[in-house]
């Protein structure tokens, strides 16, 4: 680290030219790096040259929310030293493929100025962004001191590449392969870890499909003394994950594979055995097929569990409630909608210390079978469970009422997405809108940061929105509102808003340009299927030469309208990797 | 029971119809029907720009936001319930995840027992009139009413230039390549020899060899 020279303040106040000229930018340095918040940090570089420039110099991990807000060249100008990378690419609704397959948010420019700039890179966080095996080779090959990678809904890949990062990188502590588009075409990209490799702590397949080979699956968990982390896929059975449980006594985090299998006596007992000796687990995932016959297996395990994700498995209320009775330190809890209004009774009753729940439709697509969890399962958890903070709730009906009162019982709410599964629908027993709902959300939980809309809303939804969510930094809105009033509230009216993602709404170019100025200090605004024409989006982006306005065009529609807008604030300036579906304004 | 198949909207002027679909059944032999009686009177009606339901598969009518109140919208509703079987008629809606969505298909289904695997069937689908064909998953329906259902909301955005009271056939071609009027034989029969679907326009059936 070069050290630069103090420059002398221009400062009317003496005493203070005197206390900056001996305050060293070495202890500066040292001081700003023991700083790791994002926000902080940006802070921070705000208030002078001198930190500016100590900010940049000590910053090691960088957190780049939207990859298209920033280029490659911009960023590796500006800090020197980054060790560590996190990026974020596409827009949040192409999880639900309303992004275009080759939209963008290539990884690659990325890894290549990377190369030259970070050699000594070690990690790298991604989400959404479209990653080549080509890409995963590079990255194999060119950092040597490569300890961590983590790939969340990124596509483009196959198990080639997950082989050449096995094979390459002799530092690897975390292989994160979260549920990602991945081209699963054999499991032998396993058995690249060279025997010698031990330094292991993460590693996270469970999404992946083909069978590994369980020989050297064992063989690697055993040489890896620091593995915390094992989640394994389906194909590993019952029996084969417990000869793992018994090499890995120290695991924290586990992910079973099937839990579907023939156990006679003695390997159920050997696997219970296995479970209790792993006093360390605090997080249970996969558990797929599971069978109720196995569960207590987990009872012991259960005491101390924290984070138990139960969303690949479709327990039933009453097995579901047999299991939870022995998780009384659970603080996050992700199930599917078969354990009903009966099965989150149980969690009401058994998890006082519950924070964080989400609830995922066993059949979103199948309106006939009349099953699911209603407003009265919400409104049990929240009587038993009064830190919940965080939910996340796929339902098929809903009331004003009962919204009221889970957030009387849970004023705290910091994350309230709610998904009322068929679009406009009212309170089932009023008739009447949902706007009083998550009008009373918005006036009860002043930390609300993150909102999800659902059901029959009219502009009243928005108004409270506007008037109350004073924290809320990110709102998703689908089939609601009556008017470009709604969306206008909310633009001038949350302060911290940061993501506005909108589809299916009658908002249109009045609500659009209403928020000129809003969206500078926003990351990102997603509109589709709304009201907007062409002709507006581009006064937009004439009017505002520091966003990218992106519109995606539909086969077959309409020329004027912009079927699908994307807006985010950049200084990177326009994208020159678009595809031609994609028309940058 | 044999099922006339038409291809109209539902009757929301009567929301208390048993079904939203508007085809009767019919307790006829299963001799050939003139497509007259295949699909008898129903016409595409008005409301159905106005309808928001179907607004949603689509640019939405810039003229009129009006949701013309509740009353209709409850009955948008119903008519969703018998719609959405099986299908994402809304794309991305319920927003999840593609790789929860493939594990939920792939998945266990809650039967006694049993792990219930669906074997695909796809099938093009091809409206009259209509540039681009639809390919559906036949296996996800169990009858020529939800297929119907789910048809009529996937191509009714196509119908907005229509002019008022054009009535639809539903056909299809099967093993042999010959033309069918759907709705003739038992779901099964039909299911196994279904090869493609095609909607067409009163008038056009008689014309086809």
């Amino acid at each position: 680290m070069e050290s630069e020279s103090k420059r002398k303040k221009e400062s009317p106040n003496t005493a203070e030219l005197a206390v900056t000229a001996s305050f060293p930018d070495e202890v500066l340095e040292i001081v700003l790096s023991l700083l790791t918040s994002h926000r902080d940090r940006s802070s921070v570089s705000l208030v002078c040259k001198d930190w500016y420039r100590a900010e940049r110099w000590s910053r090691t991990q960088v957190f780049i929310g939207n990859c298209y807000s920033v280029s490659p060249e911009i960023l590796t100008r500006r800090f020197p030293n980054i060790r560590s990378v996190t990026l974020k690419g596409k827009p949040r609704f192409s999880d639900f493929n309303l992004v275009p397959p080759n939209w963008g948010a290539d990884i690659h420019a990325w890894l290549v100025a990377f190369a030259a700039k970070y050699p000594f890179l070690e990690e790298l966080r991604l989400k959404r962004m479209a990653v080549s095996d080509e890409s995963l080779e590079f990255l194999a090959s060119n950092f040597p001191n490569f300890k961590l990678l983590s790939l969340l809904s990124c596509d483009g890949f196959s198990t080639d590449g997950l082989a050449a990062i096995a094979t390459h990188c002799k530092n690897l502590t975390e292989l994160d392969i979260q549920e990602n588009g991945i081209e699963d075409s054999s499991g032998s990209w396993l058995s690249c870890f060279p025997e010698s490799f031990t330094s292991l702590e993460v590693l996270n397949f469970a999404n992946l499909t083909s069978e590994v080979n369980t020989d050297a699956l064992e063989r690697l968990v055993s040489r890896c003394k620091s593995l915390k982390v094992l989640k394994v896929n389906k194909s590993i059975s019952l029996e084969q994950l417990q000869r793992l449980l018994v090499r890995a006594p120290q695991l924290e985090e586990l992910g079973t594979g099937s839990f579907l299998q023939d156990l006679t006596a003695r390997p159920y007992a050997d696997l219970e055995s296995a479970f209790n000796n792993c006093k360390n687990i605090h997080t249970l995932s996969g558990l797929w097929e599971a069978v109720p016959l196995y569960l207590p297996a987990l009872y012991n395990s259960c005491a101390n569990l924290t984070f138990l994700n139960l969303s690949y498995t479709a327990l039933q209320s009453g097995e579901f409630a047999k299991l939870v009775v022995h998780c009384p330190r659970l603080r996050r809890l992700w199930v599917l909608d078969t354990v009903e209004d009966k099965g989150l009774e149980a969690v009401g009753s058994n998890c006082p210390l519950l924070e964080e729940l989400r609830v995922f439709p066993a059949d979103p697509f199948d309106e006939e079978i009349i099953h699911g969890v209603t407003e009265e399962g919400f409104v049990a958890v929240s009587f038993g469970c009064r830190r919940l903070h965080y939910v996340l709730y796929f339902c098929r009906q809903m009331t004003n009422a009962a919204v009221a009162t889970i957030v009387q019982n849970c004023p705290n709410f910091t994350h309230f997405r709610l998904c009322i599964m068929t679009p406009g629908l009212p309170d089932y027993l009023t008739n009447e809108p949902m706007d009083e709902a998550f009008g009373a959300v918005v006036k009860t939980c002043s930390k609300l940061q993150r909102l999800s809309v659902s059901g029959l809303l009219t502009d009243l939804t928005f108004e409270y929105i506007g008037k109350y969510a004073k924290n809320l930094e990110t709102l998703s809105v689908a089939f609601a509102g009556r008017s470009d009033r709604g969306m206008q509230c909310v633009l001038e009216g949350c302060p911290k808003l940061r993501k506005l993602e909108i589809r299916d709404c009658p908002f249109g170019n009045e609500a659009l340009l209403s928020g000129l100025e809003k969206y500078e200090s926003m990351r990102s605004l997603w509109m589709s299927a709304c009201n907007v024409t062409m002709n507006a989006c581009r006064r937009l982006a004439k009017q505002m030469p520091r966003l990218n306005v992106e519109v995606m065009k539909e086969d077959g529609s309409d020329d004027s309208q912009a079927d699908k807008v994307y807006i985010y604030r950049t200084v990177a300036g326009p994208r020159r990797d678009a595809p031609p579906s994609v028309l940058t304004l | 029971m044999e099922l006339q198949l038409g291809l109209a909207l539902p009757n929301h002027n009567n929301p208390s119809a048993g079904n939203g679909v508007g085809f009767k059944s019919r307790k006829d032999a299963a001799n050939k029907r003139s497509f007259q009686e295949a699909f008898g009177n129903y016409k595409i009606r008005d409301e159905l720009q106005m309808m928001p339901l179907l607004l949603w598969s689509g640019p939405p009518d810039e003229e009129d936001d009006d949701r013309k109140g509740q009353k209709k919208r409850n009955s948008c509703n119903n008519i969703n319930k018998n719609e959405e079987e099986g299908e994402e008629l809304v794309v991305g809606w319920p927003p999840i995840q593609s790789w929860r969505k493939k594990s939920l298909l792939h998945g266990q289904h809650p039967q006694q027992g049993q792990v219930g695997r669906r074997v695909s069937k796809f099938v093009k689908v091809k409206m009259e009139g209509v540039g681009i064909a639809r390919k559906i998953n036949l296996s996800l329906y169990n009858s020529f009413e939800t297929l119907a259902n789910s048809l009529i909301h996937m191509f009714a955005t196509y119908q907005k230039s229509e002019k008022r009271g054009v009535r639809y056939t539903l056909t299809y071609q099967d093993k042999e390549g010959d033309w069918l009027i759907a709705g003739d034989v038992p779901w099964q029969t039909f299911i196994e020899s279904v090869q493609r679907l095609e909607i067409l326009r009163c008038g056009a059936v008689e014309s086809r060899p």
